[in-house]
Protein backbone atom coordinates (compact mmCIF):
# COMPACT_ATOMS: atom_id res chain seq x y z
CA UNK A 1 0.00 0.00 0.00
CA UNK A 2 2.75 2.43 1.00
CA UNK A 3 4.60 1.48 -2.17
CA UNK A 4 1.56 2.38 -4.25
CA UNK A 5 1.19 5.71 -2.44
CA UNK A 6 4.82 6.61 -2.97
CA UNK A 7 4.45 5.65 -6.62
CA UNK A 8 1.49 7.87 -7.30
CA UNK A 9 2.50 10.76 -5.04
CA UNK A 10 4.90 12.43 -7.48
CA UNK A 11 2.58 12.21 -10.55
CA UNK A 12 -0.36 13.35 -8.40
CA UNK A 13 1.56 16.40 -7.17
CA UNK A 14 2.68 17.14 -10.74
CA UNK A 15 -0.91 16.80 -11.97
CA UNK A 16 -2.37 19.04 -9.28
CA UNK A 17 0.41 21.60 -9.80
CA UNK A 18 -0.19 21.61 -13.55
CA UNK A 19 -3.93 21.91 -13.04
CA UNK A 20 -3.50 24.86 -10.69
CA UNK A 21 -1.25 26.70 -13.14
CA UNK A 22 -3.20 25.97 -16.34
CA UNK A 23 -6.62 26.03 -14.66
CA UNK A 24 -5.72 29.19 -12.80
CA UNK A 25 -4.75 30.93 -16.02
CA UNK A 26 -7.94 29.82 -17.78
CA UNK A 27 -10.42 30.29 -14.94
CA UNK A 28 -8.89 33.24 -13.13
CA UNK A 29 -11.02 35.78 -15.08
CA UNK A 30 -14.22 34.09 -13.92
CA UNK A 31 -12.94 33.60 -10.38
CA UNK A 32 -11.68 37.15 -10.07
CA UNK A 33 -15.10 38.35 -11.22
CA UNK A 34 -16.69 36.46 -8.36
CA UNK A 35 -14.41 37.92 -5.72
CA UNK A 36 -15.23 41.47 -4.65
CA UNK A 37 -12.24 43.77 -4.76
CA UNK A 38 -10.42 41.59 -7.27
CA UNK A 39 -12.65 42.44 -10.17
CA UNK A 40 -11.09 42.40 -13.62
CA UNK A 41 -11.60 45.39 -15.81
CA UNK A 42 -14.77 45.12 -17.74
CA UNK A 43 -15.87 48.03 -19.82
CA UNK A 44 -17.49 49.51 -16.75
CA UNK A 45 -15.58 51.96 -14.62
CA UNK A 46 -14.33 49.49 -12.05
CA UNK A 47 -11.27 50.59 -10.08
CA UNK A 48 -9.02 48.04 -11.73
CA UNK A 49 -10.21 49.03 -15.17
CA UNK A 50 -9.46 52.64 -14.57
CA UNK A 51 -6.01 51.80 -13.32
CA UNK A 52 -5.17 49.84 -16.42
CA UNK A 53 -7.01 46.61 -15.80
CA UNK A 54 -6.15 43.45 -13.94
CA UNK A 55 -3.88 40.66 -15.14
CA UNK A 56 -6.71 38.92 -16.89
CA UNK A 57 -9.20 40.27 -19.37
CA UNK A 58 -12.83 39.50 -18.64
CA UNK A 59 -13.66 36.25 -20.41
CA UNK A 60 -16.25 38.03 -22.57
CA UNK A 61 -14.22 41.08 -23.57
CA UNK A 62 -12.45 39.48 -26.50
CA UNK A 63 -14.38 37.56 -29.12
CA UNK A 64 -13.38 36.02 -32.42
CA UNK A 65 -11.62 38.50 -34.73
CA UNK A 66 -12.42 36.46 -37.87
CA UNK A 67 -16.13 37.18 -37.47
CA UNK A 68 -15.77 40.86 -36.56
CA UNK A 69 -18.32 42.98 -38.45
CA UNK A 70 -15.76 45.77 -38.97
CA UNK A 71 -13.74 43.42 -41.17
CA UNK A 72 -16.40 43.52 -43.88
CA UNK A 73 -15.82 47.16 -44.72
CA UNK A 74 -12.14 47.25 -43.77
CA UNK A 75 -11.04 44.23 -45.80
CA UNK A 76 -13.00 45.51 -48.82
CA UNK A 77 -11.24 48.86 -48.44
CA UNK A 78 -7.80 47.27 -48.02
CA UNK A 79 -8.23 45.13 -51.13
CA UNK A 80 -9.79 48.02 -53.01
CA UNK A 81 -12.69 45.89 -54.17
CA UNK A 82 -15.03 47.31 -56.75
CA UNK A 83 -18.81 47.08 -56.70
CA UNK A 84 -20.08 43.56 -57.03
CA UNK A 85 -16.72 42.04 -56.13
CA UNK A 86 -17.09 39.91 -53.03
CA UNK A 87 -14.59 38.16 -50.81
CA UNK A 88 -15.11 36.44 -47.50
CA UNK A 89 -13.41 38.84 -45.04
CA UNK A 90 -12.75 36.02 -42.58
CA UNK A 91 -10.76 34.15 -45.22
CA UNK A 92 -8.60 37.19 -46.02
CA UNK A 93 -8.06 37.77 -42.29
CA UNK A 94 -6.95 34.15 -41.81
CA UNK A 95 -4.56 34.47 -44.76
CA UNK A 96 -3.05 37.59 -43.22
CA UNK A 97 -2.61 35.71 -39.95
CA UNK A 98 -1.04 32.74 -41.70
CA UNK A 99 1.45 35.04 -43.47
CA UNK A 100 2.28 36.65 -40.14
CA UNK A 101 2.92 33.30 -38.56
CA UNK A 102 5.32 32.36 -41.34
CA UNK A 103 7.17 35.66 -40.99
CA UNK A 104 7.41 35.24 -37.22
CA UNK A 105 8.93 31.79 -37.65
CA UNK A 106 11.42 33.18 -40.19
CA UNK A 107 12.37 35.91 -37.73
CA UNK A 108 12.81 33.38 -34.94
CA UNK A 109 15.03 31.31 -37.21
CA UNK A 110 17.18 34.40 -37.75
CA UNK A 111 16.30 34.64 -41.42
CA UNK A 112 16.83 38.26 -42.29
CA UNK A 113 17.39 38.77 -45.97
CA UNK A 114 15.97 41.25 -48.46
CA UNK A 115 12.88 39.12 -49.13
CA UNK A 116 11.92 38.60 -45.50
CA UNK A 117 12.63 42.26 -44.76
CA UNK A 118 10.21 43.36 -47.47
CA UNK A 119 7.67 40.84 -46.32
CA UNK A 120 7.84 42.19 -42.78
CA UNK A 121 7.26 45.73 -44.05
CA UNK A 122 4.32 44.51 -46.09
CA UNK A 123 2.82 42.67 -43.11
CA UNK A 124 3.34 45.62 -40.78
CA UNK A 125 1.69 47.92 -43.33
CA UNK A 126 -1.24 45.51 -43.82
CA UNK A 127 -1.92 45.18 -40.10
CA UNK A 128 -1.43 48.92 -39.68
CA UNK A 129 -3.93 49.65 -42.44
CA UNK A 130 -6.44 47.24 -40.94
CA UNK A 131 -6.04 48.69 -37.43
CA UNK A 132 -6.32 52.25 -38.80
CA UNK A 133 -9.48 51.31 -40.65
CA UNK A 134 -11.02 49.79 -37.52
CA UNK A 135 -10.08 52.95 -35.63
CA UNK A 136 -11.75 55.07 -38.31
CA UNK A 137 -15.11 53.43 -37.56
CA UNK A 138 -17.41 54.66 -34.84
CA UNK A 139 -15.71 54.45 -31.42
CA UNK A 140 -18.55 52.31 -30.07
CA UNK A 141 -17.75 49.60 -32.61
CA UNK A 142 -15.08 48.46 -30.16
CA UNK A 143 -17.77 47.68 -27.56
CA UNK A 144 -18.36 44.56 -29.65
CA UNK A 145 -16.13 41.71 -28.44
CA UNK A 146 -15.26 40.51 -31.95
CA UNK A 147 -14.38 44.00 -33.19
CA UNK A 148 -12.31 44.58 -30.06
CA UNK A 149 -10.44 41.31 -30.64
CA UNK A 150 -9.70 42.35 -34.23
CA UNK A 151 -8.38 45.74 -33.06
CA UNK A 152 -6.25 44.13 -30.35
CA UNK A 153 -4.75 41.63 -32.77
CA UNK A 154 -4.19 44.17 -35.56
CA UNK A 155 -2.44 46.71 -33.31
CA UNK A 156 -0.34 44.03 -31.59
CA UNK A 157 0.78 42.58 -34.93
CA UNK A 158 1.48 46.03 -36.38
CA UNK A 159 3.75 47.10 -33.52
CA UNK A 160 5.49 43.71 -33.45
CA UNK A 161 6.30 43.75 -37.18
CA UNK A 162 7.16 47.45 -37.16
CA UNK A 163 9.70 46.72 -34.41
CA UNK A 164 11.17 43.87 -36.47
CA UNK A 165 11.74 46.18 -39.45
CA UNK A 166 13.93 48.42 -37.28
CA UNK A 167 16.53 45.69 -37.04
CA UNK A 168 16.17 44.20 -40.52
CA UNK A 169 19.25 43.86 -42.72
CA UNK A 170 19.49 45.55 -45.16
CA UNK A 171 17.58 48.41 -43.53
CA UNK A 172 14.17 49.27 -44.98
CA UNK A 173 13.85 52.30 -47.26
CA UNK A 174 13.19 55.74 -45.80
CA UNK A 175 9.82 55.83 -47.53
CA UNK A 176 8.72 52.54 -45.96
CA UNK A 177 9.96 53.71 -42.57
CA UNK A 178 7.90 56.89 -42.95
CA UNK A 179 4.76 54.93 -43.85
CA UNK A 180 5.15 52.70 -40.79
CA UNK A 181 5.93 55.67 -38.57
CA UNK A 182 2.69 57.38 -39.71
CA UNK A 183 0.71 54.24 -38.94
CA UNK A 184 2.44 54.03 -35.55
CA UNK A 185 1.54 57.63 -34.63
CA UNK A 186 -2.05 57.19 -35.73
CA UNK A 187 -2.48 53.93 -33.84
CA UNK A 188 -0.85 55.29 -30.69
CA UNK A 189 -3.44 58.09 -30.70
CA UNK A 190 -6.17 55.53 -31.32
CA UNK A 191 -5.03 53.42 -28.39
CA UNK A 192 -4.86 56.45 -26.09
CA UNK A 193 -8.40 57.45 -26.99
CA UNK A 194 -9.80 53.95 -26.61
CA UNK A 195 -7.97 53.51 -23.33
CA UNK A 196 -9.67 56.68 -22.06
CA UNK A 197 -13.05 55.55 -23.41
CA UNK A 198 -12.70 52.20 -21.64
CA UNK A 199 -13.07 50.29 -24.90
CA UNK A 200 -9.53 48.92 -24.56
CA UNK A 201 -7.79 48.01 -21.32
CA UNK A 202 -4.35 46.58 -20.50
CA UNK A 203 -5.76 43.12 -19.85
CA UNK A 204 -7.04 42.94 -23.45
CA UNK A 205 -3.42 42.80 -24.58
CA UNK A 206 -2.29 40.26 -21.99
CA UNK A 207 1.14 40.03 -20.46
CA UNK A 208 3.11 40.00 -23.71
CA UNK A 209 1.97 43.27 -25.27
CA UNK A 210 4.50 45.20 -27.37
CA UNK A 211 6.21 47.87 -25.19
CA UNK A 212 4.51 50.76 -27.06
CA UNK A 213 1.06 49.38 -26.24
CA UNK A 214 1.97 48.44 -22.66
CA UNK A 215 3.25 51.98 -22.06
CA UNK A 216 0.06 53.61 -23.37
CA UNK A 217 -2.14 51.28 -21.35
CA UNK A 218 -0.09 52.05 -18.24
CA UNK A 219 0.12 55.83 -18.68
CA UNK A 220 -3.43 56.61 -19.81
CA UNK A 221 -6.38 56.47 -17.44
CA UNK A 222 -9.97 55.61 -18.19
CA UNK A 223 -12.09 58.74 -18.00
CA UNK A 224 -15.45 57.41 -19.15
CA UNK A 225 -17.17 54.32 -20.41
CA UNK A 226 -18.67 54.79 -23.83
CA UNK A 227 -20.04 51.23 -23.86
CA UNK A 228 -22.30 51.83 -20.88
CA UNK A 229 -25.88 52.51 -21.93
CA UNK B 1 4.26 -2.11 -10.04
CA UNK B 2 6.18 0.80 -11.55
CA UNK B 3 6.14 -0.85 -14.98
CA UNK B 4 2.37 -1.37 -14.73
CA UNK B 5 1.91 2.27 -13.83
CA UNK B 6 4.00 3.45 -16.78
CA UNK B 7 2.21 1.09 -19.18
CA UNK B 8 -1.15 2.31 -17.85
CA UNK B 9 -0.13 5.94 -18.35
CA UNK B 10 1.02 5.19 -21.92
CA UNK B 11 -2.28 3.43 -22.61
CA UNK B 12 -4.39 6.29 -21.25
CA UNK B 13 -2.24 8.93 -22.98
CA UNK B 14 -2.30 7.16 -26.34
CA UNK B 15 -6.08 6.84 -26.18
CA UNK B 16 -6.52 10.48 -25.21
CA UNK B 17 -4.38 11.53 -28.17
CA UNK B 18 -6.24 9.17 -30.49
CA UNK B 19 -9.63 10.54 -29.41
CA UNK B 20 -8.96 14.23 -28.90
CA UNK B 21 -6.04 15.04 -31.19
CA UNK B 22 -6.33 12.56 -34.05
CA UNK B 23 -10.14 12.61 -33.84
CA UNK B 24 -10.55 8.85 -34.27
CA UNK B 25 -13.78 8.90 -32.29
CA UNK B 26 -15.05 5.89 -34.27
CA UNK B 27 -12.60 3.69 -32.34
CA UNK B 28 -14.67 4.23 -29.19
CA UNK B 29 -18.08 3.28 -30.53
CA UNK B 30 -19.72 0.19 -29.09
CA UNK B 31 -18.80 -3.14 -30.66
CA UNK B 32 -21.13 -6.06 -31.23
CA UNK B 33 -22.63 -7.87 -34.17
CA UNK B 34 -24.21 -4.74 -35.67
CA UNK B 35 -21.04 -2.64 -35.69
CA UNK B 36 -17.96 -3.30 -37.81
CA UNK B 37 -14.68 -1.53 -38.37
CA UNK B 38 -15.26 2.10 -39.35
CA UNK B 39 -11.92 2.32 -41.12
CA UNK B 40 -13.01 -0.45 -43.51
CA UNK B 41 -16.22 1.30 -44.57
CA UNK B 42 -16.62 1.24 -48.35
CA UNK B 43 -19.18 4.04 -48.33
CA UNK B 44 -16.44 6.51 -47.55
CA UNK B 45 -14.74 6.08 -50.93
CA UNK B 46 -18.02 5.59 -52.75
CA UNK B 47 -19.01 9.11 -51.72
CA UNK B 48 -15.82 10.90 -52.77
CA UNK B 49 -17.43 12.16 -56.02
CA UNK B 50 -20.23 13.75 -53.99
CA UNK B 51 -17.76 16.28 -52.62
CA UNK B 52 -17.42 17.95 -56.01
CA UNK B 53 -19.99 20.68 -55.39
CA UNK B 54 -20.34 24.28 -56.39
CA UNK B 55 -19.61 26.98 -53.80
CA UNK B 56 -23.07 28.41 -54.43
CA UNK B 57 -24.95 25.10 -54.32
CA UNK B 58 -28.17 26.20 -52.62
CA UNK B 59 -29.12 22.68 -51.57
CA UNK B 60 -26.26 22.84 -49.04
CA UNK B 61 -25.96 25.15 -46.00
CA UNK B 62 -25.63 28.71 -47.25
CA UNK B 63 -25.67 32.03 -45.44
CA UNK B 64 -28.55 34.15 -46.65
CA UNK B 65 -27.60 37.29 -44.75
CA UNK B 66 -24.48 39.41 -44.38
CA UNK B 67 -25.37 40.20 -40.80
CA UNK B 68 -24.00 37.08 -39.12
CA UNK B 69 -21.13 35.85 -36.92
CA UNK B 70 -20.55 32.49 -38.57
CA UNK B 71 -16.84 31.85 -39.13
CA UNK B 72 -15.95 30.74 -42.65
CA UNK B 73 -14.29 27.59 -41.27
CA UNK B 74 -17.53 26.62 -39.52
CA UNK B 75 -19.56 27.26 -42.67
CA UNK B 76 -17.16 25.13 -44.70
CA UNK B 77 -17.36 22.32 -42.18
CA UNK B 78 -21.15 22.48 -42.05
CA UNK B 79 -21.25 22.13 -45.86
CA UNK B 80 -18.76 19.24 -45.85
CA UNK B 81 -20.58 17.35 -43.10
CA UNK B 82 -23.92 17.84 -44.84
CA UNK B 83 -22.55 16.76 -48.23
CA UNK B 84 -21.06 13.60 -46.77
CA UNK B 85 -23.95 12.56 -44.55
CA UNK B 86 -26.43 13.24 -47.34
CA UNK B 87 -24.48 10.84 -49.53
CA UNK B 88 -24.19 8.19 -46.81
CA UNK B 89 -27.87 8.28 -45.81
CA UNK B 90 -29.86 9.63 -48.75
CA UNK B 91 -27.93 8.83 -51.93
CA UNK B 92 -27.02 5.35 -50.62
CA UNK B 93 -29.92 4.48 -48.28
CA UNK B 94 -28.87 0.83 -47.89
CA UNK B 95 -25.24 1.58 -47.07
CA UNK B 96 -26.06 1.67 -43.35
CA UNK B 97 -27.05 -2.02 -43.47
CA UNK B 98 -23.42 -3.10 -43.87
CA UNK B 99 -21.76 -3.19 -40.44
CA UNK B 100 -18.50 -1.42 -41.36
CA UNK B 101 -20.50 1.33 -43.02
CA UNK B 102 -22.83 1.54 -40.03
CA UNK B 103 -19.90 2.13 -37.67
CA UNK B 104 -18.57 4.86 -39.95
CA UNK B 105 -21.97 6.48 -40.46
CA UNK B 106 -22.83 6.43 -36.73
CA UNK B 107 -19.53 8.20 -36.03
CA UNK B 108 -20.32 10.72 -38.77
CA UNK B 109 -23.80 11.36 -37.36
CA UNK B 110 -22.13 12.20 -34.03
CA UNK B 111 -19.79 14.64 -35.76
CA UNK B 112 -22.67 16.22 -37.68
CA UNK B 113 -24.73 16.92 -34.56
CA UNK B 114 -21.77 17.95 -32.43
CA UNK B 115 -20.83 20.58 -35.04
CA UNK B 116 -24.40 21.87 -35.07
CA UNK B 117 -24.44 22.05 -31.25
CA UNK B 118 -21.06 23.79 -31.22
CA UNK B 119 -22.26 26.43 -33.70
CA UNK B 120 -25.49 27.03 -31.76
CA UNK B 121 -23.47 27.40 -28.54
CA UNK B 122 -21.27 30.05 -30.18
CA UNK B 123 -24.38 31.79 -31.59
CA UNK B 124 -25.89 32.02 -28.09
CA UNK B 125 -23.26 34.63 -27.21
CA UNK B 126 -24.71 36.95 -29.85
CA UNK B 127 -28.39 36.51 -29.11
CA UNK B 128 -31.55 35.23 -30.68
CA UNK B 129 -30.98 36.56 -34.22
CA UNK B 130 -27.64 34.75 -34.50
CA UNK B 131 -29.17 31.50 -33.22
CA UNK B 132 -31.78 31.88 -35.98
CA UNK B 133 -28.99 32.44 -38.53
CA UNK B 134 -27.30 29.20 -37.50
CA UNK B 135 -30.54 27.23 -37.43
CA UNK B 136 -31.44 28.56 -40.88
CA UNK B 137 -27.99 27.61 -42.11
CA UNK B 138 -28.55 24.01 -41.01
CA UNK B 139 -31.96 23.89 -42.61
CA UNK B 140 -30.93 23.52 -46.25
CA UNK B 141 -32.74 21.03 -48.49
CA UNK B 142 -30.01 18.45 -47.92
CA UNK B 143 -30.17 18.91 -44.11
CA UNK B 144 -33.90 18.31 -44.25
CA UNK B 145 -33.34 15.20 -46.36
CA UNK B 146 -30.81 13.97 -43.78
CA UNK B 147 -33.34 14.50 -40.96
CA UNK B 148 -35.96 12.55 -42.91
CA UNK B 149 -33.48 9.73 -43.59
CA UNK B 150 -32.53 9.56 -39.90
CA UNK B 151 -36.18 9.20 -38.89
CA UNK B 152 -36.61 6.55 -41.57
CA UNK B 153 -33.53 4.63 -40.37
CA UNK B 154 -34.59 4.84 -36.72
CA UNK B 155 -38.15 3.74 -37.47
CA UNK B 156 -36.95 0.78 -39.51
CA UNK B 157 -34.42 -0.40 -36.91
CA UNK B 158 -31.44 0.36 -39.10
CA UNK B 159 -30.20 2.68 -36.39
CA UNK B 160 -30.74 1.89 -32.72
CA UNK B 161 -29.62 3.56 -29.50
CA UNK B 162 -27.08 0.82 -28.77
CA UNK B 163 -25.21 1.73 -31.98
CA UNK B 164 -24.31 5.08 -30.43
CA UNK B 165 -23.52 3.87 -26.92
CA UNK B 166 -22.84 6.72 -24.50
CA UNK B 167 -22.46 9.23 -27.32
CA UNK B 168 -26.05 9.37 -28.61
CA UNK B 169 -26.66 12.90 -29.94
CA UNK B 170 -29.38 14.72 -27.97
CA UNK B 171 -31.33 15.40 -31.17
CA UNK B 172 -31.52 11.68 -31.96
CA UNK B 173 -32.52 10.39 -28.52
CA UNK B 174 -36.30 10.97 -28.82
CA UNK B 175 -36.58 9.22 -32.19
CA UNK B 176 -34.39 6.30 -31.09
CA UNK B 177 -36.48 5.93 -27.92
CA UNK B 178 -39.70 6.11 -29.91
CA UNK B 179 -38.75 3.21 -32.19
CA UNK B 180 -37.00 1.14 -29.52
CA UNK B 181 -37.10 -2.60 -30.10
CA UNK B 182 -37.53 -2.50 -33.89
CA UNK B 183 -35.64 -5.12 -35.86
CA UNK B 184 -33.95 -3.78 -38.93
CA UNK B 185 -35.48 -4.18 -42.36
CA UNK B 186 -32.17 -4.42 -44.19
CA UNK B 187 -32.19 -6.61 -47.29
CA UNK B 188 -30.73 -10.02 -46.38
CA UNK B 189 -28.06 -11.45 -48.64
Amino acid sequence: MSELLSLIRAPAIAFIGGFLVIGGWIYAPQLSGLLPGFSSGTSSTSPSASSGGSWFADANRLGRPETAPVLRSCIARMLDLGRGEKVEPGVVYSMLKAGSMQASISALAGKSNMWSGNQTVMLAASWGELASCIYAQDDRELCDADNRAAMVEATTKFFTFAKQTETSKPPISGRDAQVLSNFGDRLSNALRNHRRYGTLIAADYGSFAPPEIARIMREEKQTRDICKR
Amino acid sequence: MRAAFILGAIFVGANLINYSVLGNTGDYLPGGARMGEWKAARIREACYPAFVVSERDATLPLLTTNDHRVAWQDLKQARTLTTALHCYLVTHPNAICEKNNRAYIVDYINRYFSKFDEMVDIAKRYGESEITNVKNLWDSPRNRAISAALIQDASSGRLIKADFGWSTPAAMRPMLDQYKGKTDNCPRA
